[in-house]
């Protein structure tokens, strides 16, 4: 699977059971990086796309162990560390500002086992930089 | 505050308070809630029929058991973390209080020049258009300029937005800044600010936003501020958080009575004047005569306003009037609630 996920500057993902942000043209990013293949999610996620024509959106509570390779899943409220094994790459978005967290990514990218390949930076639609990293195994 | 805020805002009142005399909104505690009336104690702010009132627009509101508001005495000391969840993160308001009308409304200095609450239903119309003003001829209460080499910026205080900037524009406005250490400005409030203030920008919602300083007794330096928020159109389901932040500063011991300050014991401050400065002035109230309130089986002594002193027996306790100094030879330590 290739996990997509959005953090602050403390790698914050949720506060108090809410997303800490959400921008419009970050969506519009996922979903087109998604393209025709399958992009997964929970209900909670799918509930900032359910206005979007998202047809290649499959929404599963338990979406992180049926994703396929090469599928996108976009995770928010879910810990990660334990389907870290079947991650391929790592699609990780910054929102640059510094936001209360209580849930965190939970994935070490210092380590030896990721390595950051790509980076760009585009405008959302209420933030001002909003960061694309692209990691992959090592 | 603008000439067109300061309109909306009296005739958000007028609207309410018309509501509030027809009847329609029923049993309402607006009145309560007031900005002016925030320092009154939980138990004078709620009675149990507003409890019931009070906004049960989530899931998670429905299911968390709603307690008596605030208490100072519920809150831990800082042990790391810049902020708290306060009451399961659930704010005190009440459905009345939700508006999809921006307002602002500030309280007045009490006596002693301390801010109170500082309340609003925050929209992108109030959000501003240009750069921040200054600040600096406004001298909040307790207020000292004094820099350490371990703070951030050096300068141990800040003038804190109660509400920040970037959600109401309000630039010298003495009633919205409060003295607060550097880390209570970025470490606790500000990442609740921006949170706030991007999910208005992204969504065009209202957030009903309320920021509190905590005094004990009659100190001049808030303990920490009490912030509460939720989105409007969605019932919180954005935005919904009730939290307390410290007012303390890693390294740095402070005097929230005086607001005086010196390096902490436990972090070097490299800056041996300023700790002399700070440590004569803590000399000085040291030796100044005060009354305080013994607990003989405990060894501590407390401020006369201190909530400890209502729980202490009456075998226990004794009034003192004298130097700390005095005291603190005899073997008494100072309650870490109250810090007398």
């Amino acid at each position: 699977m290739i996990l997509i996920a959005v953090v602050d500057d403390d790698y914050g993902m949720m506060f108090n059971r809410r997303r800490q942000s959400k921008d419009s043209a970050l969506r519009e990013r996922v979903l087109s990086l998604a393209g025709d293949g399958k992009l997964w999610m929970n209900a909670y996620t799918y509930g900032q796309f359910s206005d979007s024509d998202g047809s290649a959106i499959c929404v599963d509570e338990d979406f992180l162990a049926k994703a396929g390779t090469g599928e996108y899943c976009f995770a928010e409220n879910v810990p990660l560390d334990s389907c870290e094994e079947d991650i391929e790459e790592i699609i990780l978005f910054r929102w640059n500002r510094k936001y209360p967290s209580d849930v965190r990514f939970a994935i070490d990218l210092g380590d030896s086992v990721w390595k950051l390949t790509k980076t760009r930076e585009f405008a959302g639609s209420s933030h001002e930089k909003i960061t694309e990293e692209v990691y992959v195994r090592v | 505050m603008s000439v067109y805020k300061k309109k909306r805002v009296v005739l958000i009142w007028l609207l309410l308070f018309g509501v509030l005399l027809s009847g329609c909104a029923g049993k309402s505690s607006l009145k309560d809630d007031s900005p002016q009336n925030e320092q009154v104690s939980a138990e004078e702010k709620k009675s149990d029929s507003d409890i019931e009132e009070t906004v049960n627009l989530t899931e998670q509101a429905e299911n968390t058991v709603l307690t008596d508001s605030f208490d100072l005495s519920d809150i831990p000391e800082y042990s790391g973390s810049p902020y708290i969840p306060v009451n399961g993160n659930v704010p005190d308001f009440t459905r009345e209080d939700l508006t999809t009308d921006s307002f602002e409304t500030y309280s007045e200095l009490d006596e002693l020049g301390r801010c109170g609450a500082a309340y609003a239903s925050v929209g992108t119309d109030l959000m501003p258009d240009k750069k921040r003003g200054s600040i600096s001829k406004v001298k909040p209460s307790g207020w000292h300029s004094i820099e350490y080499d371990n703070v951030e910026g050096d300068s141990l205080y800040n003038r804190c937005h109660l509400i920040g900037y970037q959600l109401t524009a309000e630039n010298a406005n003495e009633k919205n800044l409060i003295t607060g250490t550097r880390y209570l400005n970025t470490e606790g409030m500000l990442p609740f600010e921006n949170m706030v203030a991007d999910y208005v920008k992204e969504t065009k919602n209202h957030v009903l936003y309320r920021v509190t300083p905590v005094f004990a007794g009659d100190d001049l330096i808030a303990g920490g501020v009490r912030m509460e928020a939720m989105s409007v159109e969605d019932e919180g389901e954005g935005i919904l958080f009730h939290v307390y932040c410290y007012n303390v500063q890693p390294g740095i011991a402070i005097d929230y009575a005086t607001g005086g300050s010196w390096a902490d014991g436990r972090t070097a401050s490299g800056d041996t004047r300023k700790d002399e400065i700070n440590n004569h002035e803590t000399k000085q109230q040291k030796e100044k005569k005060a009354t305080y309130i013994l607990n003989t089986n405990t060894n501590k002594f407390h401020k006369p306003s201190c909530s400890s002193i209502k729980k202490m027996t009456k075998a226990n306790k004794k009034e003192y009037t004298g130097s700390r100094e005095d005291l603190e030879n005899t073997g008494y330590d100072p309650c870490k609630r109250c810090k007398p």
